[in-house]
């Protein structure tokens, strides 16, 4: 559905994206992971169109992005990073104007939108004027815009930003929902988010793609077993001595005692060596129950961290 | 370009911008028409005209100013770009708008030729090249301040450009002769100066010498920097 080859650019001297490349088959949810300035929405703006690229080609539905912009702009729906709204207008006026921009021809204007705002949450604030929302609704009301014309690819940059945690679980159910049909980018700085939402995750660093894989597996080469902290029921000195005889831990740093007759740890563990098994068997031997086990790298800085990493 | 339009046009009349162009420009006209004609005892329009044509210089970077350099701001540029509706739609599209706002002034100062025929008679060939001739040359305006605008995300800066070239456009005639008669230029580069010379082909459309010409020349004035508002877009897209 989305083919992107080769892709460019630079701003003056700074590099933007770097020969970037890949392929979103229809239906394919695809989460774009990546610190602020790695490129992602420098990717997601000349994949829309907003931008044009340096070199590099960008096809959806197998329509040229350069040499067909108009037909190839009908299949895309795009939420950017700032949504673009007109402040002085009221929601209803504003998604109104975007169903004539964008030229939709659904059978009914009226039903079309309402459906939109229905599934999005936006009927109580349809009358009201957009520069008077909340954050949150205005961010819906930007993703509402990129659901008229119901189009085939969904470009979301940070869809669930500005959002609270009840509408950001709301939002991704919307998202998943329309990915039965869709094929959908989003970026996200949040992992969560990605195993949530996403079928594969792409990684970008630097105006590079770093990694390209199914959440699962990325999250389980770059997290969970590397680093952990843990809570032990028993005395610190004999559980160091443990832990330091234990085969496949590279370092065990002692935390301190956070509960009456326990010891913390943070443990790091070789690369490749799931730590986990060996070191409760080695625990219940000596009689020492692990009261906890909270792997620590969960954050995308860390997975981001380990894989640029690799790549020096 | 229709929803371009519509929504540009409603966007003056949901802001303040559209009242204070509409409020300040009329006040000052119609304060302009009670001295001069009510008070003068005149049915002549012509001193109206270009009267007008002055404040117009002031006021029209109100009207343009927002016209992209807003967009830039709020980003909705992103919108409008990644819609299917081609660059020069949209160009188009905010160009009418602007000129539909004018065309409103317009009207309300239709009210000057009615007061005259209640009493007097109207100069119906003078009231006729003067609306065409401030129409052209407000076309003209309203096609450069929002080329103007298309350079810049600040608005204050875009008033202040196309402020800046309105008053260029209007000594041009005057420096150029100037220069002519101390001989500095050679007369082809007057000749050019004259030709591009927005005030000097408005004087003859209100002098009633409405020639074939001179609209084609106003038109294509709105036209060329129609083309360099698509062009300005378009690079933006490339930075």
């Amino acid at each position: 559905m989305i083919t992107i080859s080769g892709l460019s650019k630079s701003y003056g001297k700074n590099r933007g994206i770097d020969d970037i490349s890949f392929t979103i088959p229809e239906g394919e949810i695809v989460g774009f992971l990546g610190p602020n300035g790695a490129g992602k929405s420098t990717t997601m703006n000349i994949i829309t169109g907003y931008l044009t690229a340096d070199r590099g080609d960008v096809e959806i539905a197998g329509i040229d992005m350069l040499r067909n912009p108009i037909e190839a702009k009908k299949r895309i729906g795009y939420l950017p990073e700032q949504p673009p709204l007109y402040h002085t207008m009221t929601v209803d006026a504003y998604l109104d104007f975007v169903y004539e921009l964008k030229g939709a021809t659904s059978p009914s204007q009226k039903d079309h939108i309402s459906g939109i705002c229905e599934i999005i949450g936006l009927k109580d604030v349809y009358k009201r004027v957009i520069g008077h929302l909340s954050k949150g609704y205005k961010q819906r009301v930007g993703l509402a815009q990129a659901l008229i014309g119901d189009p085939d690819v969904l470009i979301l940059d940070e869809p669930t930003v500005g959002l609270d945690p009840r509408q950001i679980v709301e939002i991704r159910n919307v998202i998943k929902d329309m990915g039965k049909k869709r094929t959908i980018i989003l970026s996200t700085h949040i992992l969560p988010e990605v195993s949530a939402i996403c079928e594969r995750v792409l990684v970008i660093a630097n105006g590079s793609i770093v990694a390209d894989d199914k959440p699962e597996n990325l999250a389980g080469t770059a997290i969970g077993t590397r680093s952990m902290m843990v809570r032990i029921a028993g005395p610190s000195g004999s559980v160091r001595t443990i832990l330091d005889n234990l085969e496949g831990i590279k370092s065990a740093n002692s935390l301190g005692k956070k509960e009456p007759d326990s010891c913390d740890f943070l443990i790091e563990s070789n690369r490749g060596v799931d730590i986990r098994r060996p070191l409760f068997n080695a625990l219940s031997k000596e009689g020492y129950p692990l009261l906890m086990l909270r792997p620590q790298s969960d954050s995308l800085e860390d997975i981001f961290l380990k894989l640029t990493e690799e790549e020096n | 370009m229709l929803a371009v339009f519509k929504r540009d046009f409603n966007a003056y009349f949901t802001s303040p911008i559209g009242y204070v162009y509409l409020g300040s420009y009329i006040l000052v006209l119609n304060l302009m028409f009670y001295l001069n004609n009510a008070l003068g005892s005149s049915s002549s329009v012509g001193g109206l005209f270009s009267f007008m044509l002055l404040v117009m210089m002031f006021i029209t970077p109100i009207l343009t100013m927002r016209v992209f350099s807003e967009d830039f701001k709020q980003k909705t540029d992103q919108l409008l770009y990644t819609t299917p509706v081609r660059m020069h739609s949209i160009v188009i599209g905010k160009f009418l708008s602007s000129l539909a706002v004018f065309m409103c002034l317009l009207l309300l100062t239709l009210l000057w030729p009615f007061t005259i025929s209640l009493f007097g008679t109207n100069n119906m060939a003078e009231i006729v090249g003067n609306y065409v001739g401030i129409l052209c040359i407000g076309a003209a305006y309203i096609s450069m301040g929002i080329f103007i605008s298309a350079l810049t995300e600040n608005q204050v800066i875009a008033a202040v450009g196309s402020l800046c070239l309105f008053i260029a456009l209007y000594i041009l005639e005057i420096v150029a002769s100037m220069f002519f008669a101390t001989g500095v230029l050679p007369e082809f580069i007057m000749r050019i100066f004259l030709f591009i010379s927005i005030y000097g082909r408005y004087g003859e459309i209100t002098r009633g010498l409405l020639s074939l010409d001179t609209i084609v020349f106003f038109i294509s004035v709105c036209a060329v920097f129609i083309f360099l508002t698509t062009r300005a877009l378009e690079r933006r897209r490339q930075r």
